[in-house]
């Protein structure tokens, strides 16, 4: 043992450019695993931890006002019932902003299903008329806390002075913004106060299942039970959960699938590695076996010394993450904080690091095992097969170009299969580096062109104490306002399905509104639509079929004609033109405005004009973009792209030492015939230069293709729908590629000037 | 055409230190095959100094290979101090190798990554021997061939001669009763083959026993015997006479022969 050690970091010290380099790969590899894991676990617990907690139900049902739900206590599955509540709209203001919020009236001992967990303050208390419990991710929105003061306007106009008593959470609906409107839980007599009408109110009623897959059933049990004109909308366990974890387990994916893919990318690195190190050293160990290594001892030398790198790595990776990670900007810094929490978060910690290395062991394997296969008699290499030279490198010589770049192109492809994998080698972190440029070219395609992935309004403006005609009047006299396009939305059941979408109208036929089209056309008649992914994928059809809809009681059939791109809702949304939703009292008054600007219009400033015009009676919004939510993803990018370009890095060091060891007699005789020291090193420079020029290609080509592909993969899944996809600006590929080739040729500079030092009688002698 | 041969040195041949019995090896390369050992039969006493002597092809390096176990016979037996070892897999001939037999090689005879002192010390360290135990041993050794001070040095800081000197130092550092020597002196200077010969007569009066391939004649002369292999067959075997007024030592003859 003692004997493997002292060769270990005798080789070691040999090689401690390419050791640490390899360490420093394991370790970034390992973070981004752990802050993956981080972010998977923190995107599921939340929902599951207050789910389990508050003894969440399953279903929820909004229903009209006077229907009796007791019918729905007796469904086979349902193990018990939460309310049914009223429920009335209000709007909580703050300065010029009204955000929505739905109060929910519940007694003043806390429901056995369903129970807000409280976080601060306490639970609604009789002595106080006027006390709310606001959803805590809504009063975290707001920046309100226990014992605040908070107005909420009903839907009359009047305003009322509330104490915020409490702040709690729940599973009942999804985190706010994701889930508008937000909730807060007040007294049966206060919400009498604040809405008087009982013809405004709702009835929500939950349902806590005993199995939770039968959900989708016990739903359309639920809605014939009541009677489908009666529900106004269904929402799941399973839409809650997606909501409140969209965006941890988006950036989560990617850390996982960019760790996976460059640990992967590492292991073929480190087998590269080994396998060039055995190539390059079959005479010391064939020396080592004569002094009494066995082939077992070899085998596991070069097993051991890759293996501690690996945990060397690891460990450092592991610390790191640990240390820094919790100081790490959110959602990342909240991940690690809220994992390194869990119980089960060190033997998730321990399942990377042995998978990282038995991954790299793995890699190690089979270099290893040739170490302990290589003659212990140092057997005289078999003559390579000698081939003419192409007709290419003939017409080359014959042009007169400089013999230095014919005989350096001849090397580089001399062995083809050896050349094929050192090429494949160094393509897969090319390829991933473009992948990388894909998803933040996708971001800034977000940025730049809201138009086309969705976002065409930047402004959304909601009239609030004005009629309509006022506000369409006030939105076309403001200068920076392109177009104001009415819209309204509304919550539909689809017959056969189980859950609500949105139906939206939003412009109208005569004036559509400029969806983003992935597929189909736009709106040109009030029996058309056009749907996002989510709601395609909820509705289970295509573009081009016809779907029926039930909104406010009367059933619509809709043509599906397009698709658009939808950033909000999980893409569940189907829109039409206002025109579609004319009821028997006529067109529907817009709940809001989508405000398209002009190039160069500022929003804020739009804003600031439209708050003044109005008096403060137009409630003015930015759209939210999810690139906004989605900027530590380009951080990750950044990382990624820097773990990527090190394993490429590693990756050249071992091309160029193998391609030089493959080559150094050939040199040697190149000089003994007369080629100066320059061309010599030129003849490996350019032998290097060109393998990569190639990887840097293939790498490109596949990643833009892979790219593609996989971020429309992630915009369908996510319901946004594919065609977000956006490539890496040209010019940035060219200089990836650049970068790539000119730090191939400065990596093979030193070990070529090496060989150029070298003297011509001992490369001689060595073969 | 091969014989057992005699042994001068020797005076207690109960035990052969080495024995051989019909040795063959071939290779076979494009169809045609080339036999390196052909039958042979040899008998190596404790504590003789054999000297095997050929031109190039003749099967030197590859009989010295067989014998240490780093290649493997067609056909034949080889017994090393009375125990059959040429069937024993290549973990047991590494195992009898740290053990028993010392290796000595014309080119690249050193672990390239590691210092003169490492490469000393690590059969003796592989062999079990505890470390303060093979770095004094190392010592005593790097300072009998003039390289204490050349510890730290790595293989390609040293010269030919250096480097050959530190080999033989590996080669002995466990003691092995067989040492085993192909070419030693075939890339130095008189000088230093001077210093390596003398080194080996010394191991030869201690009594360890030695083979040494050369084409040189006069390195040949230092042994108590010298084989000449010609084809892969022993085309002699003799004892060779000192000068009359006896008693020199191997540098004596080199001196006198170069």
């Amino acid at each position: 043992m003692r004997a493997v050690l002292r060769w270990e970091f005798a080789d070691l010290r040999a090689h401690r450019g390419q050791a640490a380099l390899m360490v420093l790969v394991t370790a970034v590899i390992t973070v981004s695993l752990i802050l993956a894991n981080a972010l998977l676990q923190n995107a599921g617990n939340p929902w599951q931890r207050t789910f389990g907690q508050s003894n969440g139900a399953h279903l929820w049902l909004h229903v009209r006002p006077g229907v009796d739900t007791a019918p729905l206590a007796r469904l086979d599955g349902v193990a018990a019932v939460a309310g049914p509540y009223r429920t009335a709209p209000s709007t909580l203001v703050r300065s010029a902003e009204k955000v929505p919020l739905e109060l929910r009236a519940v007694g003043p001992a806390l429901p056995k299903v369903s129970r807000p967990l409280m976080r601060s303050g306490r639970w609604l208390d009789p002595s106080v008329s006027n006390g709310v419990v606001l959803e805590s991710s809504f009063a975290r929105s707001m920046w309100a806390a226990a014992g605040d003061s908070v107005t909420v306007r009903g839907l009359d106009g009047a305003t009322h002075t509330m104490r915020v008593l409490g702040v709690a959470d729940t599973a009942d609906q999804g985190a706010y913004p994701n889930w508008t409107p937000g909730l807060g839980w007040v007294l049966p007599s206060t919400l009498g106060r604040i809405e008087p009408d009982p013809s405004h109110t709702a009835q929500t009623v939950g349902l806590r299942l005993r199995d939770p897959a039968t959900t989708d059933f016990t739903a359309q049990q639920a809605v014939t039970a009541l009677g489908s004109d009666q529900v106004t909308m269904v929402s799941t366990w399973q839409q809650v959960r997606s909501s409140m974890n969209l965006d941890n387990r988006l950036l989560g994916l990617l850390l996982a699938v960019f760790g996976l893919v460059a640990l992967l990318a590492a292991a073929l690195a480190v087998a590269g590695a080994a396998g060039s190190r055995v190539l390059a050293q079959v005479r010391d160990i064939a020396m080592l076996k004569a002094v009494g290594f066995t082939p077992a001892q070899l085998v596991r030398m070069f097993l051991y010394e890759h293996s501690a790198l690996a945990v060397v790595g690891i460990v450092l990776g592991t610390a790191a993450a640990s240390g820094i990670g919790p100081l790490l900007p959110s959602p990342l810094g909240e991940a690690m904080t809220f994992w390194q929490a869990q119980p089960d978060h060190l033997g998730a910690l321990l399942a990377t690091g042995v998978g990282a290395v038995l991954t790299i062991a793995l890699a190690t394997a089979l270099p290893a095992w040739r170490a302990g296969r290589v003659p212990a008699v140092p057997t005289v290499r078999a003559d390579r097969p000698v081939r003419r030279m192409s007709l290419l490198a003939r017409l080359a010589l014959l042009l007169r170009l400089p013999p230095a770049l014919v005989l350096g192109a001849r090397d580089a492809f001399y062995r083809p299969l050896r050349a094929g994998l050192t090429i494949a080698r160094l393509a897969i972190p090319m390829l991933m580096i473009t992948v990388a440029l894909g998803s933040w070219a996708t971001l800034d395609g977000f940025r730049d062109h809201p138009e086309r992935v969705g976002l065409a309004a930047t402004l959304t403006a909601k009239p609030s104490g004005i009629d309509a005609a006022s506000a369409s009047r006030l939105l076309s006299r403001q200068a920076g306002v392109a177009a104001a396009y009415p819209g309204v939305e509304l919550q539909a059941l689809v017959p056969g399905q189980t859950t609500t979408i949105t139906v939206r109208g939003l412009g109208t036929v005569a004036r559509p509104y400029p969806f983003a089209l992935a597929e189909g056309r736009g709106i040109q008649d009030t029996d058309e639509a056009v749907a996002g992914q989510g709601a395609l994928d909820q509705m289970h059809v295509k573009v081009g079929q016809w779907v029926r809809v039930m909104t406010g009681g009367t059933p619509r059939i809709l043509h599906i004609v397009g698709r658009s791109i939808e950033p909000d809702h999980n893409g569940e949304m189907l829109s039409v033109g206002m025109e579609a939703l004319e009821g028997p009292v006529g067109l529907p008054q817009p709940q809001y405005y989508a405000l398209v600007l002009r190039p160069g219009a500022s929003p804020s400033g739009v804003r600031a004009g439209l708050l003044a015009a109005s008096h403060n009676q137009l409630d003015v919004q930015l759209t939210t973009n999810p690139a906004d939510q989605l900027g530590a993803v380009r951080g990750v990018v950044i990382g990624l792209v820097v773990v990527l370009a090190l394993i490429g890095l590693a990756e050249l060091v071992t091309a160029t030492g193998s391609g030089l060891r493959d080559h150094i007699r050939d040199l040697a005789v190149l000089r003994a015939m007369g080629l100066t020291p320059r061309q010599v090193t030129a003849v490996i420079v350019t032998s290097t230069s060109l393998l990569t020029t190639v990887a840097v290609l293939a790498g490109t080509a596949v990643g833009v293709l892979v790219s593609d592909r996989l971020i429309n993969l992630q915009g369908h899944a996510s319901g946004v729908g594919a065609g977000i996809a956006q490539m890496p600006p040209l010019g940035t590929l060219l200089l990836a590629g650049t970068i790539a080739v000119v730090v191939a040729a400065c990596v093979s500079v030193v070990p070529a000037a090496r060989a150029t030092r070298a003297r011509v009688t001992t490369a001689l002698s060595q073969f | 055409m091969s014989r057992p041969g005699p042994s001068p040195a020797s005076t207690a041949p109960e035990q052969a230190m080495l024995q051989v019995k019909d040795l063959v090896k071939a290779y076979r390369a494009d169809g045609a095959t080339s036999w390196a050992v052909r039958h042979v039969d040899l008998r190596v006493d404790r504590g003789e100094f054999v000297a095997i002597m050929g031109p190039s092809g003749a099967g030197k390096s590859t009989l010295l290979h067989l014998l240490g176990g780093l290649d493997r016979p067609d056909s034949g037996q080889i017994w090393l101090d009375g125990r059959r070892v040429d069937d024993l897999p290549e973990s047991r001939w590494a195992v009898l190798r740290r053990r028993s037999i010392g290796f000595v090689f014309q080119f690249s005879n050193l672990v390239s990554n590691m210092t003169a002192a490492d490469n000393v010390e690590l059969p003796a360290l592989l062999a079990g021997t505890p470390p303060r135990q093979a770095r004094e041993r190392r010592e005593e050794l790097l300072t009998e061939l003039g390289l204490e001070h050349k510890a730290r040095s790595t293989p390609a800081a040293l010269s030919g001669g250096e480097q050959q000197r530190v080999a033989l130092a590996r080669a002995l550092i466990n003691e092995p009763s067989l040492l085993l020597a192909d070419e030693p002196t075939g890339s130095l200077d008189s000088r230093n083959t001077r210093d390596v010969l003398r080194l080996l007569s010394r191991c030869h009066e201690r009594g360890q026993t030695i083979l040494l391939v050369t084409h040189d004649a006069r390195v040949a002369s230092t042994a108590d015997r010298v084989i000449s292999l010609f084809d892969g067959e022993i085309a002699d075997d003799s004892a060779v006479s000192l000068p009359a007024n006896g008693g020199g030592t191997v540098a004596d003859v080199v001196q006198l022969k170069g």
